[in-house]
């Protein structure tokens, strides 16, 4: 159910097809799901993402340089992928794996 | 630029933004000790403590420590609802009830870490520290609890694998052996004048091991929730420890302390706990937003300047004159900070092993 599980939640469930995902898109998603449509939910979303890498659940497989502004132009887009620890973590958080 | 040499600079800009979010905590921490300090001398707190310190009215003062322990209970209390209501309003302006309703909802997977945060926060660490000021003095409370970084970080390595660098580490070190220093020349002063208040030694003790379990408790809690809603529901948790269990265990146990926490109501009584609560609680939000992006160890590390801020803050403000040691040590804290800083930390992506 989209909007109901608080974000970092979702956030893994969405990386738990263990394909990569770019940050970008992932934002975009959620700013959708949980009507963050602004600037500051925006940074908020990508500040989760980036919390959920250092604390090494996500691990950033790729990076470019966001050129054309699809993001915020000038700055670094990720590719992330989940990582063993992350897959653990969700699944205390009673997500995909049991 | 090519992108690798981006990605250093990007995550040099996350470690610092959380050695900010550290130094902020430092700062509002060594604040706190004032209102920390002055609320035990504002009415009804000081009546409150003559009243069940001297029953007789004969100026016997038996039952001091009683007194100074009841005394203490009531206004940690008053500090986690102040704290709790300064955590509203932020989590209000930054639009986050949603997301807090959401986090508390998940009681088994995340919101319980909070809660057990709460228990070692709240009566262990927060309480000790009262005890200490009330016993001792605001200079050792603040000091006695600085070996907690030690604590947090042990756990956070043992339970979850936390990395923790050399550089790290070393730089711990120093800024704890300059917070001991800080506090050596105090306790020197106190055992001279034969004077020594074990209970606020204890009271120190719980402060240190307390808040040292509640940041590695609280970091595997943080690992799934946004540290401005983690760090509110902690705070719920103590607010329910105190004010459902804790104050009314006090009262059945023959204590008029709902009493004076009516009379608390009154404008200087409020005005300080407010300050008291705004300056703990803002302390609090930096603390946890350290977490996640520079780990417990680091953040709990910086975090401890306070110890410098509330002695420089003191100085400033209550006229508490420190002794040379407290220079040396306060030194010392600063060296340790900027060798943990000045750590080349470009190349450190994740914070954890894999």
């Amino acid at each position: 159910m989209a909007g109901q599980r608080p974000i970092k939640f979702r956030l893994l469930e969405l990386f738990s097809d263990e394909k990569e995902h770019w940050n970008n898109e992932i934002v975009t998603q959620m700013q959708k799901e949980y009507n963050m449509n602004s600037n500051f939910g925006r940074d908020s979303l990508n500040f989760d993402i980036l919390e959920l890498a250092s604390g090494g659940m996500l691990k950033s497989v790729e990076s470019k340089v966001d050129e054309d502004g699809v993001y915020k132009k000038g700055f670094l887009l990720h590719k992330y992928v989940i990582t063993d620890f992350g897959k653990v973590r969700a699944s205390d958080a009673c997500l995909e794996y049991v | 630029m090519d992108i690798r040499e981006l990605k250093k600079l990007e995550n040099k800009r996350k470690m610092n933004k959380g050695y900010m979010w550290a130094l902020f905590c430092a700062i509002l921490w060594g604040i706190w000790y004032i209102p920390g300090t002055i609320i035990w001398a504002v009415p009804p707190f000081d009546a409150m403590w003559i009243t069940i310190a001297d029953p007789t009215g004969a100026e016997l003062y038996e039952n001091a420590t009683a007194a100074t322990l009841v005394v203490a209970v009531l206004i940690s209390a008053f500090n986690a609802l102040t704290v709790i209501i300064a955590l509203l309003v932020w989590n209000g302006v930054l639009g986050k009830f949603g997301e807090m309703k959401r986090t508390l909802k998940e009681f088994h997977p995340c919101s319980k870490w909070f809660f057990l945060a709460s228990i070692f926060g709240g009566p262990i660490a927060i309480l000790g520290s009262f005890i200490a000021i009330g016993f001792v003095g605001a200079g050792f409370a603040a000091v006695a609890a600085l070996l907690y970084p030690v604590i947090g970080s042990i756990l956070a390595y043992y339970w979850y694998g936390e990395k923790i660098s050399k550089r790290a580490a070393l730089g711990i070190f120093v800024i704890i052996a300059g917070g001991l220093t800080i506090f050596v020349g105090g306790a020197i002063a106190e055992i001279q004048a034969g004077d020594i208040a074990w209970i606020g030694y204890i009271g120190g003790l719980m402060a240190a091991l307390g808040w040292g379990i509640e940041g590695a408790i609280a970091g595997k809690g943080l690992d799934i929730a946004e540290p401005d809603v983690g760090i509110t529901l902690r705070f719920l948790g103590e607010n329910l420890i105190w004010w459902i269990i804790l104050v009314p265990a006090v009262a059945l146990a023959g204590y008029p302390i709902f009493e004076y926490a009516i009379a608390a109501f009154n404008p200087l009584s409020i005005m300080v706990l407010g300050f008291a609560g705004i300056t703990f609680g803002y302390c609090y939000v930096c603390w946890y937003k350290s977490f996640p992006l520079v780990g417990v160890g680091r953040g709990q590390g910086i975090g401890n300047l306070y110890g410098l801020c509330a002695v420089i803050f003191m100085y400033l403000f209550l006229a508490q004159v420190p002794a040379w040691t407290v220079l040396v040590g306060g030194a010392l804290c600063v060296l340790g900070s900027f060798v943990m800083i000045s750590e080349e930390t470009g190349e450190l992506e994740s914070l954890r092993g894999e």
